[in-house]
């Protein structure tokens, strides 16, 4: 086989690469344009978006696939411990991460052009993306951590870039530290998955999750990777970090953290724990040991589902209780990982498929809020929620856009928040037994967080405007940058802004194309193999 | 000469472990807890090689030296970044304590 048709499948993760090396070069060699490094960026995302939309082989675009059918969900032979593997759930989360790092990058056009560290910016933005993509192909432990690190290394780094503001600083020290903490307890718990079994294949792992010669190994193992994986997905208790760097952090960084890194995690949660989960539901595959000494299925179960409870409930009640905007949305990007850990818990294809539409909503909601909030800063409104009163009156299709996304994240029908909450809570009820408890306190949260989503909207369109000082101007000085376009928010923002806005809708109205690609990968992912 | 058997040395990688999340838990100088972040990553490590050389099964895939190699050379890529973290931190804060840090309220 040449060379070219060996690489051939790696194409959307290959463009990355080429173009995060030469936003570098292009740095070294004195092109600083914000403009044209982000452009590269935001190009290099698009076209790899469009790669694995192919791969995927969805409509016309099926032409153009790199990735040849056979390769797609192909089970590794007998006897081989492949390191990587395509399957279509994992393309499928290749491209929610590229939708997030697309619509980042668009909108990060905007920022404003004088401002230093641009290279920094898309650069770390492009390889931070390659680590998630790799992350969705991974099929050994070891390639999965270290993918992620790639992203973690990345945004450490893109947290704390402008090195000016001590805020953001601040920030990034506490993202590093408490990423190189959860990173520690990830491998410890892998070096101990790697001595109960032998190997560190996940297949193989999966093969024989709940048979084990060793049981308690692996459930310290899982117990040590489930800590460090719930850091990077901001799972209670090992949350807290989230809020003070989604607050701290550029609301760029912030919407890419969110909408993006955060949910490498999850994925992880996929590949790692659905074979332990899936062992206690009899569909598990061949079990290679008869009778197991212990089963650790119910365990993990069980650990989780408290899990994701307590990350829907404290997630909700924290942000009912705060003041400023993004650590609202943090605590509300807290919960929602705890609705989409439900899907992990159960381990049927509907709950995957209902818990991925999850993370397409977030994706869309949270990058949109925090692209909003950046956006709304720029506008010279405060960081408080009531700094927003009365910018439904001054800045109505912003403001509209803006309370579509939180009208999603609350899960009101019409949206594409209701869609993905719909299917997963159905997917609990069908599941039945206990199961049926988790559909009832994600409904129970959903309608607890309908409280501050409501307050918020309430201060835009119906409080009246608190007297602010002269907007925007006054913070940057008479030698400011001229304003940017589409009012002061810039056109690249506004596009970006306004493509999720519409996609939020349009997915809420008509999800059939998309939910079926999404229940068919989830599917396959399920039975076995890949 | 006696060997170490399985029990001593989890017990060994435990106690890197435990000093490291010590470490981590109670030190407020940044690059100490570097160096603790250090140690428990090396606890990782320690057992990625005992595992391979006393696997309980047989060996599939890479095998434990490698991924310890691999994993040495990660520390030190997450090291570099966490020291570029002091350094601006010093730079802008002229501090490296952590507790002294705290701008974003919890």
């Amino acid at each position: 086989m040449d060379a070219l048709a060996m690489a051939a499948p790696f194409a959307p993760e290959l463009v990355l690469l080429a173009a995060a090396l030469l936003v570098f070069l292009l740095d070294v060699l004195g092109v600083r344009h914000l403009e044209a490094l982000g452009a590269i960026g935001t190009a290099a995302t698009g076209t790899s978006l469009l790669l694995v939309i192919a791969d995927l082989g969805f409509g016309p675009l099926g032409a153009l696939r790199t990735l040849g059918a056979s390769h797609l969900d192909a089970v590794p032979a007998p006897g081989t411990a492949p390191l990587y593997a395509f399957s279509s759930f994992g393309l499928v989360f290749q491209g929610l991460f590229l939708l997030a790092a697309f619509l980042v990058s668009l909108a990060s056009l905007s920022r404003p052009s004088h401002e230093r560290g641009a290279a920094v910016f898309f650069g770390l933005l492009l390889l931070a993306t390659l680590g998630m993509l790799l992350v969705a192909i991974a099929s050994d432990l070891i390639f999965l951590l270290l993918a992620i690190e790639l992203t973690s290394i990345a945004s450490y780094i893109l947290v704390g870039y402008t090195r000016r503001d001590p805020r953001s600083l601040e920030a990034a020290m506490k993202f590093y530290i408490i990423g190189a903490l959860s990173s520690t307890l990830s491998f410890f718990g892998a070096s101990l998955l790697f001595g109960a079994y032998g190997t560190t294949n996940l297949y193989a792992i999966r093969a024989s999750a709940g048979a084990v010669g060793y049981p308690v190994l692996a459930l310290l193992g899982f117990g040590f990777l489930l800590a460090g994986l719930a850091f990077k997905t901001t799972l209670v208790p090992f949350h807290a970090w989230a809020v003070d760097v989604y607050d701290g952090a550029p609301s760029d960084v912030s919407a890419f953290l969110a909408g993006g890194t955060k949910k490498i995690g999850v994925f992880a949660f996929f590949l790692v724990f659905l074979g332990p989960v899936l062992y206690l539901r009899g569909t598990g595959g061949a079990n290679p040991f008869a009778g197991p000494p212990f089963d650790i299925g119910p365990v993990v179960q069980v650990t989780l589902a408290v899990v994701a409870v307590l990350t829907m409930t404290v997630g909700n009640v924290l942000a009912l209780l705060q003041r400023e905007m993004k650590r609202m949305l943090a605590y509300s990007s807290i919960s929602q990982a705890g609705y989409i850990l439900i899907g992990v818990t159960i381990g049927t294809a509907p709950a995957l498929a209902g818990a991925t539409l999850q993370v397409l909503a977030h994706v869309l909601m949270k990058s949109g809020a925090f692209l909003v909030v950046a956006a709304v800063a720029g506008l010279g409104v405060g960081p408080l929620i009531d700094d927003w009163r009365g910018l439904g009156a001054r800045r109505p299709a912003l403001s509209v856009a803006f309370a579509l996304m939180l009208l999603s994240l609350a899960g009101v029908p019409l949206t594409v928040g209701f869609v993905s909450k719909f299917v997963l809570f159905s997917a609990a009820v069908q599941a039945q037994g206990l199961f049926v408890w988790l559909a009832v306190a994600g409904l129970l949260n959903s309608a607890l967080s309908v409280f501050y989503y409501g307050r918020v909207l309430k201060a835009i369109f119906f409080d009246p405007a608190t007297p602010t000082p002269a907007p925007s101007g006054a913070a940057m000085g008479a030698a400011g940058p001229p304003p940017l376009g589409a009012g002061g928010i810039g056109y690249a923002r506004a596009a970006a802004i306004g493509l999720i806005a519409v996609a939020i809708v349009a997915l809420g109205l008509y999800p059939q194309p998309v939910l079926g690609a999404i229940q068919s990968a989830a599917t396959h992912f399920v039975a076995g193999g890949a | 000469m006696t060997t170490l058997g399985p029990t001593g040395f989890l017990a060994l990688s435990s106690a890197l472990l435990g000093i490291g999340l010590f470490g981590i838990l109670t030190r407020r100088n940044f690059v100490l807890l570097l160096i603790s972040i250090e140690i428990a990553t090396n606890a990782a490590i320690l057992n990625f090689v005992y595992f391979a050389a006393f696997a309980p099964s047989a060996p599939l895939g890479i095998s434990g030296q490698s991924i310890a190699v691999v994993l040495v050379g990660f520390a030190a890529t997450e090291v570099a970044v966490g020291l570029a973290i002091v350094l601006a931190l010093n730079r802008a804060k002229g501090t490296i304590n952590v507790a002294e840090v705290t701008e974003l309220k919890s």
